[in-house]
């Protein structure tokens, strides 16, 4: 592989990773706890934005042309978590404002505006956020044990955010396949039998905001880490829709589902055709293919509503215990190789 | 001045306090008092008072509109009443959230069906089952093996229920798929999950077929017998004469009478709001 396209393809890797741990972060509160969260890409902004102002040195580096809270170096992977914490705790002043008493057609309002709000804020906001320019030169986690070499640093990356992504898929796991899970579900199909049957409906709604919020910072921090710039443009809220575009035709509310859909939607039709390493725009989308992702999108709402990969149906054992996909294979397997003995014999 | 004995006895005084400090066993169950809610110009109850005595199923009968359904929801915290107080085993509960109301053990089926459309039947009945480990969030992260056994005793409980309901062969469907009387099973299922202390039930029998609402009405008596407090609107009078006693009449808002349902044949009143029109 020449250097070039190894560049080409660790960069789309990295964006994918990013964009499914998003996509993750938005499933867990629109496919299973329905929550219509149109500012979802505030969440991503606020986790890029912390992270890259705890790397980032003090504001007089580089000749002081960019103004930021923090500016403290802090060494990986402190801005990451960070990042993920300010992510869940920013879920609860928003979630307070916008799903408390609200129904859901209203919530999906609310959120539009907050997302709105927050990106003029930050735009217009020279002190704390630099304003339209954004912050750069962030420092890559890291880069120092490299000494350099750029191509291999990449594949360091790569190899990061699938670590990251493999953990954050077994905690999104291990959250829809539990009674939380189990809940959740329930309070997205009927609120007011939830709530009859003890559950704290407030509660649910702000808990599944903090963990989609803690996720779609996290994939913030790990893309400005990457590409070392962050400018408020980029997050922009039609940048949700491109999120929940790729949920909903990969299968809502099924994590697998969400990786196909993102590799399909933001990788293949957004960034695939267009990226190149050496352009570092992210969320830059041109009117073709927003075109093309809102068609693809109503011929899904059309004709497979579900996506491509539907919600599993939970089943449980005859003791009780959850049937897994593992389960499942495997007794498929089995009824397969019954099926080769008997016709051999 | 036996009133103002009995109100200075320090003896009674105490057991008293004690009695609604525990908990313990007194003959009402639930008092709603004086409770008044309006929809805009609408009056939907005016001042109603009812008492849950325990271990019955009291009757809840009324023409259409009389306001019965806003009374389960005003009791169960869905909404709230403008004035009046609701006192459930001794707590007043009137101010409380609906989810803090089931979590006592008051507990409330909807008369339209309210099912989770997109979880299978068993997992409708699992999701009611109270204080489950895996539903907080590092009870969920902390993985299967701190939540399986608990779960798995659900899952048997639900099973059961399933099989007295006749439902088994519906363990794996969507609830959205459905009919209309296999949806008040669940609902009723659901609500029996939850191990309820009162259950309020509105309606359980509407759209069920004639056998199967027997067999229904026979299981509310055995749960009634193992000492389980329930209040129960239903039109079917025939329903109404077999399980409930006593029975409470309301007719626009108010509540006109109480008492046996033979009792309340014989009201001029209640006949004309209710047997004739
Ligand atoms: N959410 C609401 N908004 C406006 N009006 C309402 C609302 N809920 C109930 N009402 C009105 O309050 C009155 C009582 O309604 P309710 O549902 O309590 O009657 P009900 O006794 O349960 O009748 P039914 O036997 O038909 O179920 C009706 O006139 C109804 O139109
Ligand atoms: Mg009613």
């Amino acid at each position: 592989m020449s250097s070039a396209f190894q560049f080409y393809v660790t960069t789309l890797l990295i964006y994918a990773g990013v964009d499914i741990l998003a996509a993750w972060g938005l499933n867990l509160q629109f496919g299973t706890a329905g929550l219509l969260s149109f500012a979802f890409i505030v969440f991503q902004a606020a986790g890029a934005y912390t992270a890259g102002v705890l790397a980032l040195g003090p504001q007089t580096d580089n000749g002081g042309y960019q103004h930021y809270i923090g500016g403290y170096a802090l060494p990986f992977p402190i801005p990451i978590l960070a990042a993920m914490a300010v992510g869940a705790v920013i879920a609860v002043p928003i979630g307070l404002i916008a799903l408390r008493r609200l129904r859901s057609d209203y919530q999906a309002v609310a959120l539009l505006v907050v997302s709105i709000i927050a990106s003029s804020i930050a735009t217009n906001e020279t002190e704390l956020f630099n304003g339209a320019a954004g912050i750069s030169l962030v420092p890559h986690p890291l880069a120092d044990q490299f000494g350099g070499d750029l191509l291999t640093y990449q594949w360091f990356y790569v190899g990061f955010t699938a670590a990251v992504c493999l953990v954050a898929y077994l905690i999104v796991h291990r959250v829809t396949h539990s009674p939380l899970g189990r809940a959740f579900r329930a309070m997205r199909d009927n609120e007011q039998a939830a709530s009859a049957l003890a559950k704290d409906i407030t509660g649910l709604r702000l808990l599944a905001f903090a963990i989609g919020g803690a996720l779609g910072a996290l994939s913030g921090a790990i893309l400005v880490l990457f590409i070392g710039t962050w400018a408020p443009s980029a997050w922009l809220y039609p940048e949700t829709f491109v999120l929940l575009a790729a949920i909903i035709v990969g299968g809502t509310n099924n994590s697998l589902g969400t990786v196909v859909g993102v590799l399909l939607v933001p990788i293949g039709f957004a960034e695939g055709s267009r990226f190149l390493p050496e352009i570092g725009h992210p969320g830059l989308i041109d009117a073709g293919q927003w075109i093309a992702i809102g068609l693809m999108l109503l011929i899904f709402l059309w004709f497979r509503p579900q996506g491509i990969l539907p919600e599993r149906k939970h089943r449980y054992a005859n003791d009780g215990r959850l049937v897994t996909v593992l389960d499942e294979l495997a007794g498929w397997l089995r009824r397969s190789l019954a099926l080769i003995q008997r016709s051999s014999r | 001045m036996a009133a103002s004995l009995v109100g200075s006895n320090p003896k009674i005084l105490s057991l008293n306090s004690v009695a609604s400090a525990t908990g313990l066993r007194t003959a009402t169950v639930l008092q709603a008092q004086d409770i008044w809610r309006d929809f805009g110009g609408v009056i939907a109850v005016a001042g109603a008072t009812i008492n849950v005595p325990r271990g019955r199923i009291t009757g809840l009968i009324g023409p259409n509109g009389a306001g019965k359904s806003t009374l389960v929801n005003i009791i169960s915290g869905a909404i709230k009443p403008r004035s009046g107080v609701i006192t459930f085993e001794g707590v007043d509960i009137t101010a409380e959230a609906a989810h803090r109301i089931a979590h006592r053990g008051l507990v409330r089926t909807f008369q339209l069906s309210s099912e989770f459309g997109r979880l299978t039947v068993l997992e409708n009945l699992l999701v009611a089952a109270p204080h489950q480990v895996g539903e907080s969030l590092i009870g969920a992260v902390l993985g299967k093996r701190y939540w399986q056994n608990q779960e798995a005793a659900l899952v048997h409980q639900a099973r059961e229920l399933l099989i007295r309901f006749g439902m088994s062969a519906k363990e794996e469907e969507y609830a959205e798929n459905l009919s209309g009387g296999q949806r008040r099973l669940v609902e009723i299922m659901r609500a029996l999950m939850a191990k309820p202390k009162l259950l309020l039930l509105d309606e359980p029998l509407a759209g069920v077929n004639p056998s199967l609402g027997q067999e229904i009405l026979g299981y509310l008596e055995a749960l009634r017998d193992d000492g389980l407090t329930m209040l129960m609107i239903e039109h079917d009078l025939a329903a109404v004469e077999r399980v409930c006693n006593p029975v409470i009449v309301m007719a626009q808002g108010k509540v006109l009478a109480q008492g046996t349902l033979n009792d309340l044949r014989n009201q001029q009143e209640v006949l004309d709001a209710y047997f004739i029109g």
